[in-house]
């Protein structure tokens, strides 16, 4: 499916973005953001900060996320959010 | 049997961007953004010459089926969010008798339910009209605060409260609208806004969905219906996030939850649902024999739904 194709390579921008920009959000210098880190358990993040993320990733790599359908399984991971991002960006990709 | 018999709201003209309160609300632009983008927040009601006297005056005065019956008014009911709303000895609810003859009245508040008290005081209302054994018997319930200070002014990361009020008539005897079910769960455990704050907002935050969830699930199991059998649910206006979350969490199409106001005029403390109301009655919405659900959340933390016949 060509959909998949076009998303995977985003998805793969989601989480290059996600490791550069969660240093800044969370205020710590070095974060280890791998696909299978949780964002709540491991990272500590809340939903408001990962609805900051949202924003900051929307800023840094030019697209719009409908996050009208999210989900509490769309948060789990860095992997699991990367996957709803790539997912349900709306632009002119 | 208890009845809202009438609903009426007031919410002052004059509205603010919610970004011209960021400096006061020592808010970040990234706060700001977020607010507008993801919570659906856009502007808040302000009446900046009004007291609290005078909103509770202005959503009683809308109330035009209170004319005429104000003899039978045995209960004046102020349900408000926060603790305390004027300084000692001022008395808007004493003022609001006086102003339309109701000093016969019992007139008293509540405050344990925070912004879920809207909907104790319906339930407190019918069950002090039913012991009486009156069936003439109204009550007058009033809700509605100001924002003097600034944890009045904003929920940190969730929502900007607004100033509106509403005013409306309860019976136990009148057919609609028909009380079907009242939960409420009340979680003492978060209430540490004085001591340990963030950490215990973080707590509520995360057990928000679940607890909100549970008490509207066991409203319609009282009431013995299904989400099938509800035609809008009437929420508090703190975000659309989260209500967008929960309808999904439910199985419940997020159409059915009326958010309109939530962008227009925020979060009123207890006001809400019959905000919504309102709206829904005014906009067609509710016709004659649907139910309807209001729902609401306070802080500290009491979760509270009640379901009715239109």
């Amino acid at each position: 499916m060509t959909e998949q194709l076009i998303d995977t390579d985003l998805r793969s921008r989601v989480v290059t973005s996600m490791a550069d920009l969660l240093p800044r959000i969370l205020k710590r210098e070095q974060v280890d953001a791998a696909e299978e880190t949780r964002l709540f358990d491991d990272l500590g993040l809340s939903s408001t900060t990962t609805l900051e993320l949202l924003l900051e990733l929307e800023e840094a790599l030019e697209i719009q996320i409908d996050v009208e359908e999210i989900d509490q399984d769309d948060l789990d991971t860095v992997g699991s959010l990367a996957s709803f991002v790539a997912g349900h960006a709306l632009g002119d990709e | 049997m208890t009845a809202l018999t009438a609903v009426a709201c007031y919410l002052p003209e004059y509205r603010v961007p919610i970004a011209e309160l960021a400096e006061r609300l020592s808010l970040r632009e990234r706060d700001i953004q977020l607010f507008q983008r993801f919570f659906g927040l856009s502007q808040v009601c302000r009446d900046p010459d009004g007291t609290l006297t005078d909103l509770l005056l202005a959503a009683t005065a809308n109330l035009s089926e209170l004319a005429g019956q104000e003899r039978r008014i045995r209960y004046l009911v102020y349900a408000r969010g926060s603790a305390a709303t004027v300084p000692y000895p001022l008395n808007p609810v004493h003022e609001v008798a006086a102003k339309f003859g109701l000093q016969h009245a019992s007139a008293f508040t509540v405050t344990n339910h925070a912004c879920a008290n809207g909907l104790l005081a319906i339930d407190l209302a019918g069950r002090l009209l039913r012991a009486d054994g009156d069936d003439d018997g109204l009550a007058l319930i009033l809700t509605g605060e100001k924002t003097f200070t600034r944890d009045a002014e904003l929920v940190p990361e969730t929502s900007i409260f607004s100033e509106a009020a509403a005013a409306c008539l309860v019976s136990a005897k009148e057919e609609a609208d028909r009380v079907l079910a009242y939960a409420s769960s009340m979680k003492g455990e978060f209430d540490a806004w004085a001591t340990s704050r963030e950490e215990a907002f973080a707590r509520y935050s995360q057990a928000y969905p679940e607890c909100l969830a549970e008490v509207l699930l066991a409203a319609l199991a009282q009431a013995g219906l299904s989400w099938d059998d509800i035609t809008l649910v009437l929420p508090h206006n703190v975000n659309t996030v989260s209500w967008r979350r929960l309808a999904k969490r439910l199985g419940l199409p997020a159409g059915k939850v009326l958010l309109d106001n939530v962008a227009t005029s925020g979060h009123a403390f207890a006001a809400d649902p019959f905000i919504n109301y309102r709206t829904a009655v005014d906009t067609g919405r509710l016709a004659r024999g649907d139910k309807y659900l209001m729902a609401a959340a306070g802080l500290g933390a009491v979760f509270s739904a009640m379901v009715f016949e239109h």
